[in-house]
């Protein structure tokens, strides 16, 4: 990764026409980003402080009655749990089956190159498209999850997985899991690309065997890898919203419903604008803390 | 890397290996396998793996009898467009921050690439009466202007790593002979980028052509519709069974990110990973 200062254009030697045109080039995406990315952001977190809702349409400064009024209703417990099981789960089962994809991947086989490239598919297919292909595959009669166990004798009867708050949370997580597996390991594998054989030869020399490769000079090279990944990872788990809505619409009885979805819900239905920011709020600080240690390793490298 | 030669981790590779595999892929085959069943082998307990008497009638129906061709090319325009507008942007964006000094410069990057962890769903609540008081709302001007949300930050900081790498000498060699900066813009740097123009581009246009969410609040309008929320108002509800075409719309509309996928994959998996891997 590169650092910010390096190699960057000296200021001294600088001709003013030149800095002039820097700063003419940047003045389309820089409004273009205020107004449609950095403003409504702002003035998002500043809603949070007032009362906003079809009753009261011009907005009115209420201090923190809209968080005091989140933790009277107490449904945001339960979100901000759903959101980090979702986010844990999703993230840890993609990272360890990422990994393990790319490691296949990276030993020589017959039809390796056309198996990379379609193993990307998962993450390209739109988010609705995978949302039907597990509704499908977990449905309650017709699924052949539980065809496929009741041909194995595991069960009796077949199980309305989507019907449950464990099982459409497992549906969910399986879902988000098989959508990321791809990009996670096309990260793993491009690392693994850049791992010196001659290391791997040397640890051979000393007699190691493939599980002591596997942990004392894949997984050490690839450190910087797994970091990015893992915060990259947690910050798009903690943004989905399409996959889960189409899938369950957070139900059954808001069982996965999560920071995003309820953020919409509260804005879009319930047209309680200040409401939806407090929760937009809480749902920023969850997110902060992961994406400042992803700046930071951006900006530190190198 | 891994030593094969023993039976015992020739066994372990090959069921992990099978495990993963079978995980990655088996949803797809059986997208594709439902898609060509005729509705009485869909509505089975005990599915057969591939169709008996295979039929195409799910997707003569998808083509025909719904909705499917508008909503594609409401996402071809939209998507398509939204792309082409955040590319332009970040290739502005990134060439500045890559090979020009002034004050503010540095923050203002950091600020712009920061904005890759504001919630999407957050925005919308501002986003919202803003397209509305602009009259955007319901249009496809509107959810295009919208959609550079999604990859102006992360395709700023793709380019600003391709930029970077361009020497400078080549840019001031240009600019001795007399050529002006938008020249050297488009002339010298652009060619030089093209797998960075086209990770970004395709970046985006994978994002805006899978969005629901963006869709589904900011258009209301049946006619306009995209690809996301069409699909998935189509086949909510009471038509939710209809299991053989949601797999033909879905085959259908998956195509075209595919086969813009298939034909840059090389490119762009280099340039996504390549701010990933330590060099």
């Amino acid at each position: 990764m590169l650092p910010l200062s390096a190699r960057a254009p000296q200021v001294g030697g600088l001709k003013r026409a030149e800095a002039r045109f820097g700063i003419a080039l940047v003045a389309l995406p820089l409004a273009a980003f205020t107004a449609v990315i950095l403003y409504p952001f702002v003035d998002a977190l500043r809603l949070s402080l007032y009362r906003y809702t079809l009753m009261t349409p011009q907005p009115v400064f209420d201090g923190l009655r809209n968080f005091e009024r989140l933790a009277e209703d107490g449904e945001i417990g339960p979100i901000w749990v759903n959101t980090v099981v979702f986010v844990v789960a999703t993230t840890a089962a993609t990272f360890v089956l990422g990994l393990a994809w790319a490691i296949i991947l990276n030993q020589p086989f017959r039809g390796r190159t056309i198996i990379r490239s379609a193993s990307l598919l998962p993450w390209v297919l739109p988010s609705t498209v995978t949302a039907f292909i597990w509704a499908w595959i977990l449905n309650a009669q017709y699924g052949v999850l539980n065809a496929a166990l009741l041909v194995a004798g595991l069960i009796d009867e077949p199980i309305a997985w989507l019907a449950t708050p464990e099982g459409a949370m497992s549906g969910v997580v399986l879902a988000k899991t098989w959508l990321s597996v791809p990009l996670f390991s096309a990260f793993f594998l491009a690392g693994l690309q850049a791992l010196p054989l001659e290391q791997v030869e040397a640890a051979r020399i000393d007699g190691a065997t493939n599980g002591q490769v596997i942990r004392h000079v894949v997984l050490p090279h690839l450190r910087t890898t797994m970091v990015v990944t893992l915060v990259l990872g947690a910050m798009g788990n903690l943004q989905q919203f399409d996959v889960i809505y189409a899938m369950t619409g957070g139900g059954p009885v808001r069982a996965t419903t999560v920071l995003s979805l309820e953020v919409r819900r509260q804005a879009f239905e319930n047209w309680n604008i200040g409401l939806a920011s407090a929760v937009g709020v809480i749902w920023f600080l969850t997110i902060a803390g992961p994406a400042y240690i992803y700046l930071r390793s951006l900006f530190r490298q190198g | 890397m891994l030593d094969l030669a023993s039976r015992r981790a020739q066994f372990v590779f090959g069921s992990i290996a099978t495990a993963i595999g079978f995980f990655l892929f088996f949803p797809l085959f059986w997208m594709i396998s439902t898609s060509f069943k005729p509705e009485a082998e869909v509505f089975r307990r005990i599915p057969s793996p591939l169709p008996i008497a295979p039929t195409i009638q799910n997707y003569v129906g998808a083509l025909t009898r719904s909705e499917l061709p508008i909503y594609l090319q409401n996402s071809l325009v939209t998507a398509g467009l939204g792309a082409l507008l955040t590319t332009v942007l970040a290739v502005c964006a990134a060439y500045s921050f890559a090979k020009f000094a002034y004050r503010g410069r540095t923050a203002l990057m950091l600020l712009m690439i920061s904005a890759q962890m504001f919630p999407f769903a957050v925005l919308l609540i501002t986003l919202y009466p803003l397209m509305d008081a602009a009259g955007l709302l319901n249009t496809r001007i509107g959810l295009i202007i919208s959609y550079i949300v999604f990859a102006l930050p992360s395709g700023t900081y793709m380019l600003y790593s391709y930029f970077i790498n361009i020497p400078t000498e080549v840019i001031e060699a240009a600019r001795a002979d007399g050529a002006s900066e938008l020249r050297i813009l488009t002339v010298i740097v652009l060619p030089l980028s093209i797998p960075g123009l086209v990770t970004v581009g395709l970046y985006a246009f994978m994002w805006a052509w899978n969005d629901l969410l963006y869709s589904l609040t900011l258009i209301t309008d049946p006619s306009l519709r995209t690809v996301g929320p069409g699909l998935l108002l189509s086949y909510l509800g009471e038509s939710r069974n209809d299991w053989g075409g949601a797999m033909a719309s879905s085959l259908i509309a998956s195509l075209p990110v595919v086969v813009a996928f298939a034909l840059v994959q090389r490119f762009f998996i280099q340039g996504l990973t390549a701010g990933a891997v330590k060099s």
